[in-house]
């Protein structure tokens, strides 16, 4: 009887008092919570592959540059200046001066030798190994100059230093944990603003502030990754107060979030460009009119309004707005007009249209099944016949790596987004015919001489004019030839509770929250 | 004549090998046929073909099938399963993890599907064809037809987002367990209320019940005590297959609460096409599957010991 009655009164405490004390406006929490939809894969810097298990190492680690997105380049972090050898094959590097790993032990020349002999050694998995194969030799020319020799000049290099798979890791923590082991422990190991402390699999990642952090202190002691594979219920925890941050709410609450006092949307443009790939050498897709036509047919603005609630813009050039090389080829993208589209398809020889399998993934990109659908409802007003299927993720990567010979693409789904901001990831990955599968990720199988040799030399050459304008060319030789239906720059967002400010959103779908503050 | 139970125990384990073998052929020939290329969707959409083709060597993927098996047949024999393609942890370090969460919330939900359950068939057997049995039915109707996910939903938006009594989502705390453990219980509750009713409305017919009830007992304890224990059997057997399903992680339920469990351990393996992950977990289960059944015959002895061990 004791026992039930005191079971009872806990029961109406817990009724009484929780209710009130939500409602209540709360004092800066110790621990920033953000509700993240994956869990990590790995913490080691060399081992990333997704943009937000990047992000969560860039508490940790950091990198020898930092991209300047506002000014289009990059920025001292743990280098504070450099040179470029004429021929482009040299790069001196001077370092910070005073910065020490979390261990302690100071940052210098032989730490950034460590990281990158690590990063070229065949025996470390390092998936973006592309951004530093260029570099033959890491040469230490005094405790704090390193000078990096290339095999050949690499035009992206100092973009590509900023990137999260070159961060510089303690060569005395990675001995300590040894270096397989850094997979899931980076305890001590970085020279970032926060340090890890844990990782609970599949539930959260615990950071806490780096005490000793050359640069600004962060506002909050410490960051808990949380994480919530489901949309709708990272957005409940948000609204119900688990968590101060959620990244990527369900796109179709989106709008209501604006609304809601209590929470704040931050978004931002990406380099994520959303596409639908036209296999140029599948049947009637291989006469470029025909393409064109799919062009004109689709109302991307319409779609980009009604199905993606404006969580994006539309491209006017097949590279991105704001990345290196960009130069927008039509203001406001293709033309939507079902008039013209008819009139090409008929001089192409189909005027009554044709059947075309359109495969489409579910989920990956922001309500990429719904595009599909509008789409092809669009595409039937002209007279094409497009039936859409989807499929799970890795079958969908099964299908765009497939050989042409094998290949089962006519019309197809895909984002593409590169992890530094210069177009040529996009235009070289998406359009050189030296990428198509299965060698390489381009499944629209576009083949042009001359921009292969565009692309080519604008990939070697240091010439910063040169590179511009060979990558002019080559987007508008693209945009006309059409192996696409060009569509949007896919928008990145997180919903914040209102008390947090100071969270942003990079060009590389990443949030910047860092130096985020409590009001 | 009763068999010794430990002979009995070790004969149905080792009935169980065969069995057991035989899923781990199923399971390793049916993670090769799926379309999805391991390699490439861990080392990403960027990663050039040469690094794809590194990893697919760093994880055997080149050796021959036959060897591939072996090597899996031998993994299992260690007792670490390998290692898991994506973290290079022994996947039995990862099942480990996640074993803990899916063993509280399956124990939880079947402990209180069995309470709430077995409580709701009684009275609505107790009070046949009255308002509280076709309430009791109504409630177990609707408890086997809403979806983990709505209710999961619903329980969330009423408790944490409105209420502010629970956490909407996440592990850590007892608190965090309440929502997806009512979830999950809500159609196992259904499932064991109806057999309970069924069974004991049935039982209640017999010969042995009107004696009882003719020697002048009184109902409850003739329910109780009589009737009710005769009418366990087939509710063990239900009881006994919804924890086995419980134990293989409830995906859904994981997912919509982000409760770290092996359900979702082992979506997250077959979306990244980590073959040892897979491959492990699945023996696992089976394996849990063949001892929940082991202990659910044990259980029917214990209920009538009319049942003999053979």
């Amino acid at each position: 009887m004791g026992r039930i009655s005191a079971w009872v009164l806990l029961a109406a405490s817990v009724l009484v008092a929780v209710p009130g004390a939500a409602v209540q406006a709360q004092p800066p929490p110790k621990t920033l919570h953000i509700a993240v939809g994956i869990d990590a894969d790995t913490l080691d810097p060399a081992g990333q592959t997704t943009t937000t298990v990047a992000n969560m190492v860039d508490y940790i680690y950091e990198t020898l540059l930092r991209p300047d997105y506002a000014g289009g380049t990059v920025a001292p972090q743990l280098a504070t200046s450099w040179t470029v050898s004429r021929d482009g094959l040299m790069y001196t590097f001077r370092l910070r001066r005073g910065v020490t790993f979390q261990d302690g032990t100071s940052f210098d020349a032989d730490a950034v030798k460590f990281t990158f002999e690590r990063l070229l050694d065949p025996k470390t998995r390092v998936p973006l190994r592309f951004l530093v194969d260029a570099i033959k030799e890491v040469q230490v020319l005094d405790a704090l100059t390193v000078r990096f020799v290339l095999s050949r000049p690499s035009p992206m290099l100092l973009s590509n230093l900023t990137y999260t798979t070159t961060a510089i890791i303690s060569p005395a923590a990675a001995a300590k944990i040894g270096p397989a082991n850094l997979v899931r422990d980076a305890t001590a190991a970085g020279t970032g603003p926060y340090q890890f402390k844990e990782w609970v699999r599949g539930t959260s990642i615990l950071v806490t502030r780096n005490p000793g952090y050359w640069g600004k202190a962060p506002a909050f002691d410490e960051v808990m990754f949380r994480v919530v594979p489901d949309a709708g219920t990272r957005e409940t925890m948000l609204l119900a107060g688990d968590v101060h941050m959620a990244m990527l709410p369900p796109a179709p609450d989106v709008r209501r979030l604006r609304e809601n006092p209590n929470v704040t949307l931050v978004q931002a443009p990406t380099d994520r460009v959303i596409f639908i790939g036209l296999n140029t050498q599948w049947g009637p897709l291989r006469d470029a009119r025909v393409r064109q036509a799919f062009n004109y047919a689709v109302n991307k603005g319409a779609i980009l309004s009604s199905v993606l609630f404006d969580l994006g813009t539309v491209v006017d050039s097949p590279c991105p707005a704001g990345m290196f090389g960009y130069g927008p080829v039509q203001a406001g993208g293709w033309p939507f007009n079902p008039i013209k589209a008819k009139q090409l398809l008929a001089e192409a020889g189909y005027p009554s249209g044709f059947e075309v399998t359109f495969f489409t993934p579910t989920g990956r990109y922001i309500q990429d099944f719904q595009v599909a659908q509008a789409v092809a409802a669009q595409l039937r007003n002209v007279g094409i016949r497009a039936s859409v299927s989807t499929m799970e993720w890795p079958s969908y990567v099964a299908e765009i790596t497939a050989p042409p010979e094998r290949t089962r693409l006519q019309m197809f789904v895909l984002g593409w987004a590169w992890v530094v901001l210069d177009c040529d990831g996009v235009l070289f990955g998406q359009f050189h015919s030296s990428q198509h599968p299965p060698r390489g990720l381009a499944p629209a199988f576009y083949t042009n001489a001359e921009v292969d040799s565009w692309l080519d030399e604008a990939r070697t050459t240091v010439d910063v004019e040169k590179r511009k304008t060979l990558y002019r060319q080559a987007q508008q030789r693209i945009w006309t030839d059409a192996p696409w239906i060009f569509l949007w720059a896919q928008n990145w967002y997180v919903a914040t509770v209102k008390s947090l400010v100071g969270v942003s959103i990079t060009p590389i779908e990443k949030w910047d929250a860092i130096y985020a503050t409590w009001k | 004549m009763r068999a010794p139970l430990g002979r009995y125990v070790v004969r149905r384990l080792l009935y169980a090998l065969p069995t057991l073998l035989g899923v781990t052929l199923a399971v390793f020939l049916l993670v090769r046929l799926i379309p999805g290329d391991p390699a490439r969707l861990i080392a990403g959409l960027l990663a050039s073909d040469d690094e794809v083709q590194r990893l697919r060597v760093e994880l055997g993927l080149d050796r021959p099938m036959p060897e591939q098996y072996a090597r899996f047949l031998a993994s299992v024999l260690a007792g670490n399963f390998g290692l898991s393609a994506v973290t290079r942890t022994p996947v039995i370090e990862e099942i480990g993890i996640r074993m803990r969460a899916t063993l509280t919330l399956a124990v939880t939900s079947t402990a209180l599907a069995v309470a709430a359950g077995l409580s709701a068939g009684v009275l609505a057997a107790a009070y046949h064809n009255t308002a509280v049995d076709y309430a009791v039915m109504m409630a177990a109707l609707g408890g086997v037809s809403v979806p983990v996910f709505w209710l999961g939903i619903m329980l969330m938006l009423l408790f944490a987002v409105h209420l502010h009594w629970v956490p909407a989502g996440g592990s850590g705390t007892p608190a965090h367990l309440i929502l997806p453990a009512v979830t999950l219980a809500a159609f196992s509750t259904a499932i064991v209320a109806r057999m309970t009713r069924g069974s004991l409305l049935e039982t209640l017919n017999l010969d042995f019940v009107r004696t009882a009830r003719a020697k002048g007992i009184g109902e409850g304890a003739v329910i109780i005590r009589h009737a009710l224990r005769n009418a366990l059997i087939p509710v063990v057997t239900v009881v006994g297959l919804q924890f086995g399903t419980l134990l293989g992680g409830a995906v859904l339920t994981e997912t919509t609460f982000a409760w770290p469990g092996l359900g979702r351990l082992l979506v997250s393996a077959i979306t990244a096409r980590d073959y040892p992950v897979i491959q492990g977990i699945v023996i696992v289960f089976a394996a849990m599957f063949v001892v929940v059944n082991l202990v659910t015959d044990l259980l029917y002895v214990a209920v009538d010991p009319r049942i003999r061990y053979g």
